[in-house]
Order: C-alpha cells, then structure tokens, then sequence
C-alpha cells in the first residue's frame, strides 16, 4: 500500500534562498502526522509544495503513489488542505464557498449539494449559509477553512496551525472533530505551534528546522519520558549549533 | 521554462464552468462598478456627440454621424470591460489568495485561462449589446452584419481578457492595472477611430494610425455596422485576430509557468 505522503529529496530555493533542503518523508496511509518546527522552518513551503502551490527545484512528491507533478490530476483531489492564512472567495457566500470548491474539484450536483449542507450542519454553521465570509467570527472562519478542506472528500487533510488564534473551548472542538475523520481513515497531516497538541494528538512526529528534517518517528520513540517541548527546543537547538559549523 | 504534464489540456469541465460562473456572479455582485457606468457613459456620449454635434457634422464614411459613432461606442466599451473584468479578477485573486482554491483542485493552466477569457467574452457581448440595444432606441441604428458583429466582438474580448490576465498577473497592486487603461487602451481608441473617420485626420496621422491596434478593431467592427470600412476588411481582421493569438498564448504561457501564481 503506498505511503499517504512520500517526499524525497525535496529542494525548494528563493533566490539564493533555500527554503527546504533536501527533506525526505514518509506518512503512512492512516496516520495522524505531526509536522513541527519553529517560524521559518519551512513547514508551510513544504505544505505548499505538497499542495501544487509552490513549484520546487528537485525531489519528489507522491500522494497515495501518485506524483503530484506528473500525475497532478489525479494527485490533488487525494488532498484537502485548510490553509494558515484565510483565502475565501468574498463574492461567494459560505455555501457557495463549498460548492465552489466542490466544482474546481469537477464535482457537481446534488449529493454535493447534501454535503456542502452536511458540513455546514456539522461545523455549525447551517445559518451562515447565505452570508459572505466577511461576516464571520474567527472561529467561524477557522471552521470554514475546514469545512472547504473536506468538500471532496480527501483521503489525506493537510492542517496548517488549524488552532493559531482560536479559543480553547474551539480548539478543543477542532480536535475531537480531527481525531473523528482520523478514526474514520482520513490521514491527517498537522502543523502547529501549540506542542501540547501536537503531543496529544499525534502518533508520528517529524521535526523541521532550517529546511531539513532533523527528527522523523513515532511519538513515543521520539519523547520517551520527556516532554515533547523539551525534546523540540533540544532538537531545534542542537540543529542550529550544527548548521553555524556548517 | 518548464509546463507541468497536461497544462495544455482541458479535462475538467465542471471545474471551467464553475470558474465561468464564479466570474458571472462576481459581474453580478459588482453590477453597479461594471454595467451601469459603461452603459451611462455611452449614453452621454450619444446625446453630446451623437445627437447634439453629430446633426452640425453630417455624413461620415458616407452615413450619418449617429450611424458612425454607435458601433465605436461599442468597441470603446468592450474593449475596457473585457480588460476589465480579466484583469481585475486575476489580481484579486492573487492579492486575496482565493487563486488557490483553483490551483490546489485539478486545475490544468487552459482550464483557468479559458474560464478568465470566457467570461471576459460574456461581458462583452453582455456590454455590446446594451449599447446595441441604445443605438437601436436613441440613433435608431442596429447591425447589419450580425456574424461579422460577433466575431469581432469575441475576437476583441479575447484579446483584452487575455491581456487582462497578463496585467492582473504581472500587477502588484491596483493602479498597475489602471496603467494599462489609462496610457495604453483610453488614448490608442480615441485616436484609432471612435469618434471619427481615419480620413478626416491629417495624412502623417492617417498613416500613425496603421500602427494603432485598435484602428483594425473599430474600422472591422463598423463595417458590420455600415458596410464601409477605411480599410481592407479581411486585412483588419487578420490583425485583430493575430494580436488575440498571440495574447492568448502569452496569457496561457505565463500561467502555466505559474508566474507570480505559485511561489
């Protein structure tokens, strides 16, 4: 069975600038990932790169087997993705956003339609439905990005710091409601800032820092009986010390 | 210079259709930015120049000044609009980031670039035939060359959509946009032949004219009008459909490299 997510040797430069140095990665089928680092680690280029947003220098990128470069068309509708910075349509009200979405993904019709209202339902936002993004409260429009994310029914749902500025009774909402679509088979790949949720969330962790990957197993082998916060600032400290020799 | 596999292929069809309806709603939405004041400023070009001066100017390329100044009227509008409404909607996306909910779905570059120009399309025929339908009210005069009408309409709406796209791609913030209009498109339609035939005009200037793109455009689209042009039909339509070719394919380029669209 292929990997959910197979990154090797991914290079992504700006300029003189390299963003991502030569990661290699693999999340299995299933998993609820944890991608971590500090601001400017490369996290969200990555993500970008895994999502067609960034175009990369070299390496590999597979969704369920398929090459997101070569096999785009078939990779993409695999990948739902709930981005850091919010990017909906202002001239669409909430549900057009789905089903908006819905038809970039090729999909139309009434069972789209019964989804888009299912998903409303579920992240509570049913009245809303014909309102514009603007309207929204920012919890609100946490949820719409996930909401947009699973319209099409991804097998693997990148979350970029889906908790960055909500409160705790919507954070703790939005993690029951991963971990439900992680029980239901739907891979999660997760970025945050917040290492307590990462910590409770996750069953595989890979550390980021500089661009390269300096840490990539199961949460337990990778903590022992330490805090995942220790074991980060160590990891990202002992990464910079060595990159100042390089 | 590299293309992703299949970014020339068009596949997606729900995903074109539902871009092409994004930009019809997003028309709809900024109805009163993009419609009415188009159609007002043509009606006011109508009574002054048309009604009120037109009557003291007499013939012109051999019909009535009316006759003349409809379907240039025309022209003037659906070339801005056509720009407009490319070029707005792609820098929008860029500077809001809502471009992404196209690039992460499977999307191929002609996909997104033909939904941009067809609705650029749309509007224009939405736009001409407004003012067509005020030049039959007002000056009583309509097409008398409905497929010559279309084509050129549709040829000049590719043009400018597509240099729409290149503008709202290359454009880092709005008055970029507003450069093209304003140093570009407004001063080449005044003097290529909205308000007056080629051959009032001095000779030098009549011959400045042949380099003026719009003068193809307006003198083809008359003829649909008037059956008289300044100049060989068949030559202006070449022109104008060399020129949308060539800002088609410049505007499909620079999206399938993903210039200034994927980091």
């Amino acid at each position: 069975m292929p990997d959910a997510i197979q990154i090797d040797g991914l290079v992504k430069r700006y300029g003189n600038f390299t963003a991502v140095d030569g990661i290699s990665l693999a999340v299995k089928e299933g998993d609820f990932f944890g991608f971590l680092g500090p601001n400017g680690a490369g996290k969200t280029t990555t993500i970008n790169a895994i999502v067609g947003l960034a175009a990369f220098q070299s390496g590999t990128i597979r969704i369920f087997g398929n090459d997101i470069t070569r096999d785009w068309r078939t990779a993409r509708p695999l990948v739902g993705v709930s981005p850091q910075e919010f990017n909906f349509d202002r001239y669409l009200t909430i549900r057009d956003v789905l089903l908006y979405q819905a038809g970039y993904y090729g999909l139309q019709g009434p069972a789209v339609k019964r989804r888009a209202d299912m998903l409303l339902e579920r992240f509570g936002l049913s009245g809303k439905a014909n309102q514009f993004y603007t309207k929204l409260s920012g919890g609100q429009k946490r949820r719409l990005t996930l909401a947009r994310a699973m319209i099409h029914e991804p097998k693997l749902l990148i979350l970029d710091e889906p908790t960055a500025g909500v409160d705790v009774e919507l954070r703790i909402e939005l993690w029951e409601l991963v971990r439900e679509l992680n029980r239901g088979g739907t891979t999660i790949f997760l970025t945050t800032h917040y290492l307590e949720e990462a910590e409770a969330l996750c069953r595989n962790i890979a550390i980021i820092e500089g661009g390269r990957v300096v840490a990539s197993e199961s949460l337990a082998t990778l903590i022992g009986d330490r805090s995942l916060q220790d074991v980060f600032l160590d990891l990202i400290n002992q990464e910079r010390a060595g990159a100042q020799v390089r | 210079m590299t293309f992703a596999p299949g970014a020339f292929t068009v596949r997606n069809y729900v995903g074109l259709w539902t871009l092409i309806k994004r930009e019809m709603k997003r028309m709809w939405v900024v109805i009163n930015q993009v419609v009415w004041p188009p159609i007002i400023t043509t009606v006011l070009y109508v009574f002054v120049f048309g009604l009120a001066l037109g009557s003291r100017i007499g013939m012109t390329q051999g019909v009535p000044y009316g006759t003349f100044l409809i379907p240039g009227l025309i022209m003037l509008q659906v070339i801005n609009e056509s720009y407009g409404e490319a070029s707005s909607s792609v820098f929008q996306g860029r500077f809001l980031n809502h471009v992404q909910e196209m690039l992460i779905a499977p999307m191929s570059a002609l996909e997104i670039v033909l939904g941009f120009v067809f609705a650029g399309i749309v509007r224009a025929f939405l736009i001409a035939g407004l003012i067509t339908a005020l030049g039959v009210l007002l000056v009583h005069v309509g097409p008398s060359n409905w497929g010559l009408y279309v084509l050129v309409v549709a040829l000049v709406a590719i043009l400018f959509s597509s240099i729409g796209i290149i503008f709202g791609l290359m454009a880092e913030k709005f008055d970029h946009i507003a450069i093209f209009t304003t140093f570009v498109i407004t001063p080449l339609v005044f003097v290529g032949g909205v308000f007056t035939s080629s051959k009032f005009l001095p000779p030098l200037v009549q011959k400045l004219s042949l380099f003026n793109p719009m003068f193809y455009m307006i003198d083809a689209f008359r003829f649909s009008f008037t059956g008289r042009s300044d100049i060989e039909l068949g030559l202006s339509l070449l022109v104008v459909f060399g020129l949308a070719c060539a800002a088609f394919v410049a505007a499909l380029t620079m999206t399938a490299v993903g210039y200034k669209l994927r980091a």
